[in-house]
């Protein structure tokens, strides 16, 4: 990876110190609080006097409703990562890009899906998220093509091609491509493995934070797996690399006692806010807030890695992440209001 | 070190040339510290500034801070000059 500047640490100071500034204008908790009792057209003024505001105003006239704030919250997110990717010197380009692919996934599976189900272009183009490395243009070129095969075919050079055609005849011949989901997001987390462990500097720091996003991602699967009943061999559903292994994993899904199965992950786990939200997670029955409480658990983690290691790839991700949630925060809000859910049950879904 | 047959106006030029460079040194040495602590939070601030003008004028007082330390190296250097 010689093609990477190491640069000059004042370079990642300088990158680091902007998305500190970005995170701490994020939406904080008293806002969100104060939604929950707005309705929709309120909620919209809302955000259109925060970060979304260009947005908001420039799509005002083209879209109403839910489709205006799911458009700007679209909008606004994409144009936040691709800026990001701009500003962000060296290695932590590489990094960034390297994270950003998941957002690939996400597109190029909707846009699969849509095309099987015969959606029209247009239509589709409208919930993509254009923040990885295929961008507007790329993304429209795939809406054109007319079968999910030539879509796949139009992305022939693409790190994920080969999960594509390997999967691709399968997904179409059950018509779920939720296999195809899952093997493509396992190739994407054992290659930002090793992109971390490559040999670039900050990789290790980077390491530490796919580690973290493997192990909640898989006690998240392991959560909603008992909450569907789904007692078969788990292994293919389980990413690898993170502290657990997949064994493990399995071991733990056979459980079928709750508590016992709490018990058994608390003695794998080291940190003492996991632990504590593994025992919190005992009173809590609805799937929504075991996920809501292991993703707050891992921003929490997060933060704290990035103020041990303030000038790395640790500062970006976490705002990338908080970002994240915050769009899906207010989607959330906005569509439940829409469907007239009261607003403390909205609260239950909302990470804050 | 002072040879036997190193007179007295020998003996003075030799002080006056070490308290000069003794001065240089103080000036020379805090103005490197100054600008090594200066890179780390110019680089912040301009990172801040980009994101929130209104910090402008709060960074450009933290930057020059470390200044402080080049003043006390050029009083040291002005006290044992004259």
């Amino acid at each position: 990876m010689a093609e990477i500047s190491s640069g000059l640490a004042t370079n990642y100071i300088y990158a680091c110190t902007r998305m500190r500034v970005r995170r701490s204008l994020l939406i904080p908790r008293e806002d969100y609080l104060r939604m929950l009792n707005m309705s929709l057209p309120e909620i919209t003024r809302f955000i259109g006097e925060t970060n979304y505001r260009s947005e908001i105003d420039e799509l005002g006239t083209s879209f109403s409703g839910i489709n205006l704030v799911e458009e700007a919250l679209n909008w606004n997110l994409a144009k936040e990562y691709q800026n990001i990717l701009e500003l962000v010197p060296g290695e932590l380009k590489y990094f960034t890009a390297s994270y950003l692919r998941r957002w690939d996934i996400q597109n190029v599976v909707t846009i699969l899906r849509g095309k099987l189900q015969g959606v029209q272009p247009g239509k589709l183009k409208e919930v993509l998220i254009p923040a990885g490395r295929l961008d507007k243009v790329a993304l429209d070129r795939l809406l054109a093509e007319e079968s999910p095969e030539r879509v796949v075919e139009a992305l022939k050079g693409e790190r994920f091609y080969p999960v594509l055609e390997k999967e691709l005849p399968r997904a179409m011949e059950t018509g779920s491509f939720a296999h195809l989901e899952n093997e493509l997001y396992k190739g994407y987390y054992a290659r930002l493995i090793a992109d971390a462990t490559g040999g670039i500097k900050g990789g290790s720091i980077f390491l530490k934070y796919i580690k973290l996003e493997i192990d909640t991602r898989n006690i998240q699967n392991l959560f909603r797996l008992r909450a569907g009943r789904v007692r078969e061999d788990v292994r293919g559903l389980m990413i690898p690399g993170g502290s657990f292994s997949v064994e493990e994993l399995q071991r733990l899904s056979g459980l079928e006692d709750r508590d016992e199965f709490i018990d058994a992950l608390k003695r794998q786990v080291r940190t003492a806010p996991l632990l504590n939200t593994l025992e919190a997670i005992r009173g809590k029955s609805a799937l929504h807030e075991v996920e809501v409480a292991l993703t707050r658990v891992q921003l929490d983690q997060m933060v704290r890695m990035s103020k041990r290691y303030p000038f790395s790839i640790l500062p970006v991700v976490v705002y990338l992440e908080e970002k994240k949630y915050e769009v899906a925060n207010l989607r959330a809000l906005a569509r439940g209001k829409e469907a007239g859910l009261p607003g403390e049950r909205l609260q239950g879904y909302l990470v804050m | 070190m002072v040879d036997v047959g190193t007179t007295l106006e020998m003996v003075q030029a030799s002080q006056a040339g070490m308290s000069a460079l003794g001065a240089g040194l103080a000036v020379g040495l805090t103005g490197i510290g100054a600008g090594i602590a200066e890179m780390a939070i110019g680089s912040a601030a301009v990172g801040a500034t980009a994101e929130n003008r209104d910090v402008f004028g709060l960074v450009l007082l933290l930057t020059v801070i470390p200044e402080t330390i080049v003043i006390f190296g050029l009083v040291v250097a002005l006290l044992l000059l004259f």
